[in-house]
């Protein structure tokens, strides 16, 4: 709390162009259980960055400090440069939760329009249409969300994540519940955005989706196994696809692992 | 039927309630601590003696007579009386210092004036005052030489200073239903809608956009008061043009002093919710929260007459406070100005802060 107001107070730290991300030694216990577990992570700016790895690696909870929701027992973390709390109350981060975080007896527009004034949106209505063009569910937008089916929630909660256009993107598994043709969509979504410039950090355990990241962390027990392209990956475990390779590289010990990452 | 699969959900069942301490406080404790409660508050009433002013200088009995029914008034064990001056009496009883002043006008006329706040109360004390009176009458008219009144007994005239008997018992009562309905319903909704918002992934949601925990808190208390508030307006007017209880002090008054209470249930219902898992949990906070207030905030049995060991308790209830406000402007008049209206909407609203900082914290437990 203390540190995230003195960084905002005494002006910006100059923000660093090249990562995005910054995290150096990152932990976080949660009672017995390291979650993170010295975690190190470098995301460039403009990239799309999956973090793959099996339920419980640790992959929410390190969004969940991205988004400055939990703050980290040690290690030192930076967002766009700032302090993650300072960037999301500056509206740069847009965070799509795992399960839709939406108000069941509001309508479609009604939980955007919130969403909307929360980030300070300016012409909201144009935005929200956008938001909901892109999501595809712009004759949808006077349903009431609890409703509407679980995909359709997860699309309106990516919507809500767009609305304020930020600069970075934290997407904890946004594909789960979506069906292949509109994930497709999505991804198409994604590229364009990281063409623009949107920083997009991607959670996920399905592989196939993996392979359309830039760059790719495999993450296990609370720290990065290994890192790089998907090509680079299935050459470096001698595997013809990512599923064995992650297996492979899941396989050996993180100090042996850990050291191969550039 | 299957005896084995009726079995097998009632193990279930068994097996819930064993992580579920609460609950099990619940149905098993709870019913005690409220049976000791109704022991504690109404098996001690029933003994509360009466405190009684003499209004020496109104004492118009035979000269020889007056003073031997005073002392015999005063020696009473019925009545824990005093003999002073008519206006000082008067003074205490408006304070609350004394239950009733009495005299006696010529011929033979008892006078009993009462607080009369509380039915229950002035009944208790009216019957014990003729008792300890026909006592005194008695044995200061005994034995031989004694100064004779004249007459078979006095007759009796009750005053009162509030109420009367034109006022019902719903009279009385109006002011505390109307701050319990208030309180507890806008408490109940208020927990449950911030117990969803945890539960269901928004509050997250909220903390990762520039939404503030003081703001969320804030606009949580506005959008929950103004609904208590016009429910605070419905109960009153319906209360007063419909079921016609008879009103002493300000509508506006009242209306206030409702206001600041309603922001204080929905702040603790926030607080509350922040302590439970689930609805059910939220549901179970209603008695914990409910009972101590209907037996020690003067909802039933006067504060001033409950046990001195229960009485502290009643000092940290805001139900208390927002009781003795209103039963002080509805029931005897007392205006916005008065202290001890000032006094109990001062601490409603420092009920109302410090239940809203407790919310504000509670969330930062669970968020960074």
């Amino acid at each position: 709390m203390s540190d995230r107001r003195a960084t905002s107070a005494g002006g910006s730290i100059p923000r660093v162009q090249e990562a995005a991300i910054h995290a150096t030694g990152v932990r976080k216990q949660f009672g017995q259980l390291d979650a993170l577990d010295g975690l190190d992570l470098q995301v460039r700016s403009g990239e799309i960055y999956g973090l793959l790895g099996p339920n419980g690696s640790g992959k929410t909870t390190l969004i969940r400090c991205l988004a400055g929701l939990i703050r980290p027992d040690a290690g030192s973390m930076t967002v766009l440069g700032q302090a993650p709390r300072d960037a999301v109350a500056a509206g740069r981060v847009g965070y799509m939760t795992q399960a839709a975080a939406l108000y069941g007896d509001l309508s479609v527009d009604e939980n955007l329009e919130f969403f909307a004034r929360l980030e300070g949106v300016e012409d909201g209505d144009e935005k929200i249409e956008a938001a909901l063009r892109t999501v595809d569910l712009l004759s949808r937008r006077r349903s009431i969300v609890s409703t509407l089916s679980g995909g359709m929630r997860q699309r309106i909660s990516l919507a809500a994540a767009l609305l304020h256009q930020p600069d970075l993107l934290l997407l904890d598994e946004p594909t789960v519940g979506v069906d292949p043709v509109l994930r497709q969509e999505f991804w198409a979504h994604f590229r364009t955005l990281a063409g623009k410039g949107t920083t997009i950090l991607v959670s996920s355990h399905v592989m196939d989706e993996a392979s359309r990241c830039d760059r790719l962390g495999l993450i296990r027990a609370g720290r990065v196994l290994a890192e790089g392209t998907a090509t680079e990956l299935t050459s470096r475990a001698g595997t013809r696809d990512l599923e064995s390779a992650f297996l492979a590289l899941a396989g050996t010990t993180p100090a042996s692992a850990s050291g191969h990452v550039s | 039927m299957s005896l084995r699969r009726i079995a097998a959900v009632a193990e279930r069942i068994a097996l819930g309630f064993r992580r579920d301490r609460r609950s099990l406080a619940l149905l098993f404790v709870a019913p005690l601590v409220v049976l000791s409660l109704v022991g504690a508050v109404w098996g001690s009433t029933a003994q509360q003696i009466p405190n009684v002013e003499i209004a020496n200088d109104k004492f118009t009995l035979p000269a020889a007579l007056s003073p031997r029914v005073i002392d015999a008034l005063v020696r009473s064990t019925a009545i824990h009386a005093k003999s002073t001056a008519f206006e000082q009496a008067m003074t205490d009883l408006r304070d609350g210092t004394t239950d009733a002043v009495v005299w006696i006008e010529a011929p033979v006329v008892l006078h009993i004036q009462l607080e009369g706040s509380d039915p229950l109360r002035s009944g208790g004390v009216g019957s014990a005052i003729q008792k300890a009176f026909a006592e005194a009458i008695a044995s200061a008219t005994a034995g031989a030489g004694a100064p004779s009144l004249g007459l078979s007994g006095p007759s009796i005239v009750i005053d009162q200073l509030y109420g009367g008997p034109g006022y019902t018992l719903l009279d009385y009562l109006a002011p505390v239903l109307v701050a319990f309905f208030a309180f507890f319903f806008i408490f109940l909704l208020s927990a449950v809608s911030f117990l969803r918002e945890r539960t269901s992934g928004t509050l997250e949601r909220l903390m990762a956009t520039p939404l503030r925990r003081g703001e969320l808190v804030l606009g949580y208390l506005a959008g929950f008061s103004f609904f208590a508030l016009i429910q605070a307006i419905v109960i009153i007017a319906f209360t007063v043009f419909v079921l016609k209880v008879q009103y002493r002090g300000n509508l506006a008054t009242i209306f206030l002093v409702e206001a600041v209470m309603v922001v204080g249930a929905v702040s603790l219902g926030l607080l509350v919710s922040a302590a439970a898992r689930n609805e059910l949990q939220a549901v179970q906070f209603v008695p914990v929260v409910l009972l101590p207030q209907v037996f020690l905030s003067g909802l039933l049995i006067p504060v001033a007459q409950l046990p001195d060991y229960l009485r502290p308790f009643s000092t940290i209830l805001p139900l208390t406070y927002a009781n003795e406000a209103l039963k002080a402007v509805m029931i005897k008049g007392y205006a916005l100005g008065d202290p001890l209206v000032v006094r109990d909407i001062g601490v409603l609203v420092l009920f109302g802060v410090i239940m809203a900082s407790g919310a504000i914290a509670s969330i930062r437990r669970e968020v960074a």
